[in-house]
């Protein structure tokens, strides 16, 4: 259930046993790994960058030359700022409505103990276990049954989604937060209440600073599952109101051409902002 | 001492499921004085200390302060000062902070908190560190603002849970001693835990042995080495040999080898019962020698630990003794293994405990 960092340190040559041959080949083969990993992770990334520089209007390779003009026609993307906005009011508001159920119920699942104790803990982790389709779906007839039962529009609609997004959200919350607050010493508390604080202001002035870290942590990756997130999604907009994972697969389906790399790019862009702006509050080496 | 003594504990249990982690404990501490509790792990010394602060609800029993019975409220009521083993320092607090936690939740007045804070830091020399936080601090600093924060509030009994056990052993002395200054010169009546016989030893007015949840004995360092109430407290306070035997005759020990010691006194008592010796309390007999050899035994192995040779010698069958004999008389000789030797030891360094391990009286001197 707890989600525990480990870090494991090899000094080479110190650990192991063996001839600096053996030693020099088995750091060799860390490094490659590591090289090799890299590489997976920024090759379609260089790759979607490189692209959105094409001069052409039909991506081909190689390309007739060069041009950044495609950044300027961001604008023509079809509902680039319906999308992005409706993915950002959404994110944001899953990310503090997960934040408000998950925090606190981290801390009721480490530091008390009450009947259910288990189950909740289950019941909180168990989305994580569903494939994103089978919920869409799922929620999808469930809204359409309402729908038609209640004659509201549900379809579309910011709260739907939000109630969907929390779904995947705040499991992630939850198993950052335990991580957290398991590593946390409990006798700060009991110092806290031992000078006179009383269980509320032991929370409010200890507890929740402590977790700032897994806090900061859970927000990030709540923010970013849900601003992610297509195959749940999918289900859950109206023709009116798409969020921008949909509009850039929308877009691909009937055109392929540099402009939706541009598009990527810049939000990539707008996320690893985000988390360099973090990263100068929390060490975000250390939560992750 | 019932009239003088200011934290008073009755009858305090607590069971968890089927076991008692601490059963039916008695004690009294006097205004001002250090009360240590002893024992191995596990032996309910922490668990009384964590009763006493309140972390852990009693079975029964009563925690009396100055008459007033503390043992329902909840720890933020009980106005006791609790330095922890692991220090529990605010990480997202400075020093200063740390230190006026306390008086910020009792919200006084800003001028008392201040000059609180600057009274105390003095006290533990940390004026110079107030706006560090404690991931900034040795070992020896971040203890002494768990201290200054413990004494900030100016509790009604200290509580200190194995104050030294995460410093460097050679620091360990010094803090201990100006943990003993502060709390002597706040006229403060404490209670600390400790599973380190040395440092109970310096630190203690009195000591608490504990064994499995029950107090053994309580009493001055002398009174627990000296005149041990039962074999747990002869064997786990100083070292001592414990023989099995029979007392056949009024100073007469036989051992289940069929040796016959002489005892040092006579005794009423026949049957089974346990001898406690120390090591440094026995000697090997020479001529010249006052008291009469009681023993004989073989020399099994001789160790030069420098201040003392540590014998270790065998009766026939299975019992065993260990002796230490100061080098300063003998410049550091040694026996020879196997070699017979005789010993002996003088009446007041005797103890016969009876099969329920309580220990018995001697008639007169032998």
């Amino acid at each position: 259930m707890a989600v525990t960092q480990s870090s494991v340190a090899i000094a080479p040559g110190a650990a192991i046993p063996g001839s600096p041959g053996t030693v020099a080949a088995l750091t060799a083969v860390t490094r490659l790994l590591v090289v090799v990993g890299i590489a997976l992770m920024l090759i379609p990334l260089l790759m979607t960058a490189y692209m959105s520089l094409f001069a052409d209007g039909v991506v081909t390779f190689p390309p007739s030359g060069y041009t950044l003009s495609w950044y300027g026609r961001l604008a023509e993307f079809p509902k680039f700022g319906q999308s992005l906005s409706t993915s950002l009011r959404v994110a944001v508001m899953a990310t503090l409505c997960s934040l408000l159920i998950g925090v606190p119920a981290s801390i009721a699942l480490v530091r008390y103990s009450f009947p259910g104790r288990s189950a909740l803990n289950v019941l909180l982790l168990s989305p994580l276990t569903v494939p994103g389709v089978v919920i869409g779906l799922g929620l999808y007839v469930l809204m359409v049954d309402i729908e038609i039962r209640t004659e509201f529009p549900l379809i579309g609609s910011d709260w739907v989604l939000i109630l969907a997004h929390l779904l995947i959200t705040t499991p992630w919350v939850v198993r950052l937060c335990v991580a957290n607050l398991v590593q946390l010493d409990r006798s700060i508390e009991e110092a806290a209440a031992n000078l006179g604080a009383s269980p509320g202001r032991v929370l409010w002035s200890v507890t929740l600073p402590m977790m700032r870290q897994g806090i900061v942590a859970a927000a990030l990756f709540a923010f970013i599952v849900s601003f992610e997130n297509i195959e749940m999604t999918l289900f859950l907009i109206s023709p009116g109101m798409i969020t921008f994972p949909i509009s850039v697969l929308q877009y691909l389906e009937y055109r392929f051409d540099p402009l939706v790399a541009s598009v990527v790019v810049v939000q990539t862009a707008v996320i690893a902002g985000l988390l360099l702006a973090i990263d100068r509050y929390v060490k975000l080496s250390k939560v992750v | 001492m019932s009239a003088t003594s200011h934290l008073r504990i009755e009858g305090l249990t607590k069971i968890y499921g089927s076991t008692a982690a601490v059963e039916d404990v008695n004690l009294e501490v006097a205004q001002g004085e250090m009360l240590v509790l002893l024992g191995p792990s596990g032996c309910g010394k922490t668990t009384t200390l964590r009763l006493v602060a309140g972390f852990v609800a009693a079975t029964r029993g009563r925690i009396l302060v100055e008459g007033k019975d503390y043992v329902s409220l909840p720890p933020y009521q009980r106005e006791m000062g609790m330095v922890f083993q692991s220090y529990a320092l605010f990480p997202h607090l400075t020093v200063a902070q740390n230190v006026t936690f306390g008086l910020r939740m009792r919200k006084l007045s800003k001028a008392e908190i201040s000059s609180r804070l600057e009274e105390t830091l003095e006290m533990v020399k940390l004026t110079t560190m107030a706006d560090r936080y404690p991931r900034q601090l040795s070992g020896g600093q971040q203890q002494r603002v768990a201290l200054a924060r413990a004494l900030a509030i100016r509790p009604k009994v200290l509580l200190l849970d194995e104050p030294l056990s995460n410093l460097d052993a050679n620091l360990r002395q010094s803090v201990a001693r100006e943990i003993r200054q502060l709390q002597r010169a706040a006229g403060l009546t404490a209670l600390m835990v400790t599973h380190d016989q040395d440092e109970a030893m310096t630190m203690a007015d009195r000591l608490v042995l504990m064994n499995e949840g029950r107090v053994q004995q309580v009493g001055t360092q002398e009174e627990l080495y000296e005149q041990p109430l039962n074999p747990f407290v002869a064997r786990f306070i100083g070292h001592s040999n414990l023989i099995a035997g029979d007392i056949v005759d009024a100073d007469s020990f036989r051992l289940p080898g069929g040796g016959v010691m002489k005892l040092a006194r006579r005794y009423a008592q026949r049957g089974p019962h346990t001898l406690a010796l120390r090591p440094e309390r026995v000697r090997l007999h020479v001529g010249g020698d006052a008291a009469p050899p009681r023993a004989t035994a073989q020399v099994e192995d001789a160790t030069y630990v420098g201040g003392y040779v540590d014998y270790l010698l065998s009766f026939e069958e299975g019992s065993s003794l260990a002796l230490h004999e100061p080098t300063g008389a003998t410049g550091g000789t040694r026996r020879a293994m196997g070699e017979t030797v005789a010993i002996t030891w003088d009446s007041l360094n005797e103890r016969l405990f009876d099969p329920k391990g309580t220990t018995i009286p001697a008639m007169e001197s032998a």
